[in-house]
């Protein structure tokens, strides 16, 4: 049963993915990335269990915790000081993103085969939706255009790798996890602060208009 | 406690107290004081590891080789000497009416804030804290890139902070694969992820695996290194950057993260043979000088100038590792040593030069700076001949123990295209600064208010300090650096 659990856990994380690719309202974009947070502590949480893996429940209390809900509320409280709830229009439209991102995720899976633990039952599951959603996070960073949107893709990203490591290696050591938590959060304040920063400046956080320095 | 720990909190403390509001002197007396001792600190370090000592705290977490000692040393000092024409420059700047309380306290918060992340990365013997590290440089140089709080300043931010992060993703990526390679047979403590322990077990690390994590940590530690194609973020933040902040990031930050890249190459090169990750460096140190190179040619802005110079330097001395076999090496190794004398210079005259004008496009410069700022004109001039490699200076020396290492080694015709490749940065960048300096000046050359007029300052005599070491550097390097630099190079190329 677990190990079905742990597919579908990570299956979901590679949907939200998608959803976001096709979402243009920012408090939902938002609320995928919180949902996609949720489904990787789960998946850890199983990990821990079935594998005896305790540090791995400090790892899943943090994301539940800082990029289920801190995370996601901090950003929404940013976008509700600014006032703009939705990203206009993408450099690619949403069919195009969306079947690009269909490419991206036979990609990955070919990929992951190339693993030693890559070949057969959940690892390669995991590790197939890990790279999958790695390379769409990568794909929403180009295409989007809101500073909130990218700054989104880069968190999705990052979620993906941790996807990736509890696939490959059930977790880093726990120090080196808390250290790259404390860092995240310090990036996300950073960032909130940038935008907010931006936006003050240029009345809108359309990071297309940031085209000034060239050469 | 150990000096190492001290050495790193030093800086620390010293950010604690740039934090405590203060009057302007009392600012000046901390940050310089601090940054001093952090550099006085760093030359014990240095010392206790040749004396023999192996200097290492939290279970070797951090550990003090012959590389690591002399990256901690090099950045100890750019530190010291930011801040010291920091501080000059903020006073200029006082002079002006341009300084707040707030912003001269960002800056003596962030500056030994920067220098701290930069030695923490120095001395890792952790890739999972080296990463930390590196992100912590990141997080600490974001403000002193959007410091002016200008539209392009907010930009080149913006810019910086997203491709610095996505790099970062990346390295992590890396550092992620590079702990999987290893399957389970370095634990799963902490102590795995130690660099000495993949040295150690170089040959049980799975291939494929190794390989991914390779290929990703080079580029993502590459973007932070500023080699082509990841360097587009560095000459909106140069440009940005009030210039002694230019300054860590163009040499401190530079040096750090070549440190990185070389301790990702050396596992490689164990596990997988010198030419997996030689051959990645060699092409991307290779792609960064040709790419500076139509950059400088049509450059229209002092401080870009400059950091297309740096995309250079960081080429070459990729170039040099990615080349392997110790005279290379020894080679890249002066070039950082070199480099790190030379490049403030650079940055220190430039800008006072854009502070004078108050900007750093050529355009608002005007031509014929020799005539209003003699001073800074010529240490810009003999900056030139520093980092163009013009003879008899030191930066000539190691590019042609490159180039020598290249033509007697296995790459010959690549090691001929970054020779043309260097002769025509060398006359595009001198034209550039030739240009500036000696063309004819603007008709309204003389509209110079009292404040815009250059006097022998704080900022000049620190540029004509950092002038003194470069040139000192050039004839004679001291026996305890010569050894330093000899230690880092039994590290690099001492596990073929």
């Amino acid at each position: 049963m677990t190990p079905n659990v742990v597919i579908l856990c990570a299956a979901g994380m590679l949907v939200s993915a998608f959803l976001m690719v096709g979402q243009k309202s920012l408090f939902t974009t938002i609320r995928l990335y919180g949902a996609q947070s949720l489904l990787l502590a789960t998946v850890a949480v199983i990990m821990a269990i079935s594998d005896h893996r305790p540090h791995l429940f400090v790892m899943a209390t943090m994301t539940t915790v800082l990029k289920g809900f801190v995370i996601p509320l901090f950003l929404m409280r940013v976008v509700d000081r600014i006032g703009i709830h939705r990203e206009i229009e993408p450099f690619l439209n949403v069919p195009t993103s969306l079947l690009a991102c269909l490419g991206l995720t036979v990609v990955g899976y070919r990929v992951s085969t190339g693993f030693p633990e890559g070949t057969v039952g959940v690892t390669h599951h995991v590790l197939g939706v890990g790279l999958s959603t790695l390379m769409i996070g990568l794909f929403l960073m180009v295409t989007r255009k809101k500073a909130i949107s990218q700054v989104l893709a880069l968190l999705t990203v990052e979620n993906a790798i941790f996807l990736v490591a509890l696939g490959i290696t059930s977790g880093m050591p726990l120090v080196v996890e808390l250290g790259i938590f404390f860092d995240v959060i310090l990036a996300v304040v950073v960032l909130g602060v940038l935008v907010r920063r931006i936006v003050d400046r240029f009345e809108s956080m359309d990071v297309s208009r940031l085209s000034k320095l060239k050469g | 406690m150990t000096l190492l720990v001290w050495t790193l909190l030093a800086p620390l403390l010293t950010a604690a107290l740039g934090a405590v509001r203060a009057s302007r002197k009392v600012e000046e007396v901390v940050i310089v004081g601090g940054l001093s001792l952090t550099f006085v600190l760093c030359l014990a370090t240095a010392s206790q590891f040749l004396a023999g000592d192996v200097p290492s705290a939290f279970n070797d977490a951090l550990r003090v080789d012959g590389l690591s000692a002399l990256v901690l040393v090099l950045c100890g000092f750019v530190g010291l000497l930011s801040a010291s024409y920091g501080i000059g420059y903020i006073r200029r700047n006082d002079a002006r009416g341009l300084v707040t309380p707030g912003l001269r306290q960002e800056f003596s918060v962030l500056t030994p804030l920067y220098v701290f992340a930069m030695l923490l990365v120095s001395v890792s013997n952790n890739l999972g804290i080296l990463w930390i590290a590196v992100e912590l440089t990141t997080l600490a140089s974001v403000f002193l890139v959007a410091y002016h709080n200008r539209d392009t300043s907010l930009e080149a931010a913006w810019k910086f902070l997203m491709l610095g992060s996505l790099g970062l993703g990346f390295a992590l990526l890396g550092t992620v694969l590079l702990f999987a390679s290893a399957q389970g047979a370095l634990g799963e403590d902490l102590p795995a992820l130690h660099w000495t322990q993949f040295m150690a077990h170089a040959t049980e690390l799975h291939p494929f695996t190794l390989r991914l994590g390779v290929v990703f940590a080079l580029i993502g530690y590459g973007t932070k290194a500023g080699l082509a194609p990841m360097h587009t973020w560095k000459p909106d933040a140069y440009r940005e950057a009030p210039s002694p902040a230019g300054v860590m990031m163009a040499v401190g930050m530079l040096n750090a993260a070549l440190y990185c890249l070389l301790r990702v190459h050396l596992i490689s090169k164990a596990a997988l043979g010198p030419d997996f990750s030689g051959g990645l460096l060699l092409t991307l140190g290779l792609l960064s000088v040709l790419v500076a190179m139509p950059f400088i040619l049509i450059q229209w802005n002092l401080k870009r100038l400059l950091a297309y110079s740096s995309i250079e330097h960081v080429g070459i001395m990729a170039v040099g590792i990615g080349l392997g076999g110790e005279a290379a090496v020894l080679g890249a190794l002066l070039h950082m040593t070199y480099h790190t004398f030379a490049k403030p210079i650079a940055f220190f005259s430039a800008g006072t030069l854009a502070q004078l004008h108050r900007s750093s496009d050529f355009s608002e410069i005007g031509h014929g700076t020799l005539g209003r700022a003699p001073v800074a004109s010529t240490l810009l001039l003999l900056a030139t001949l520093f980092v163009t490699g013009s003879p008899p200076f030191s930066l000539f020396f190691s590019e042609m123990m490159i180039l020598r290492a290249g033509f007697l080694g296995a790459h010959p015709v690549a090691t001929a295209v970054f020779l043309v490749a260097l002769v025509i940065l060398f006359c595009g960048f001198a034209y550039q600064i030739g240009r500036l300096v000696f063309g004819e000046p603007p008709a309204a050359a003389d509209r110079a208010t009292p404040a815009d007029r250059e006097t022998l300052d704080l900022g000049v005599m620190v540029t004509l300090v950092a002038a003194l070491v470069a040139v000192v550097s050039t004839f004679y390097l001291p026996g305890p650096l010569m050894a330093l630099i000899r230690a880092a190079v039994s590290v690099v190329s001492g596990v073929s």
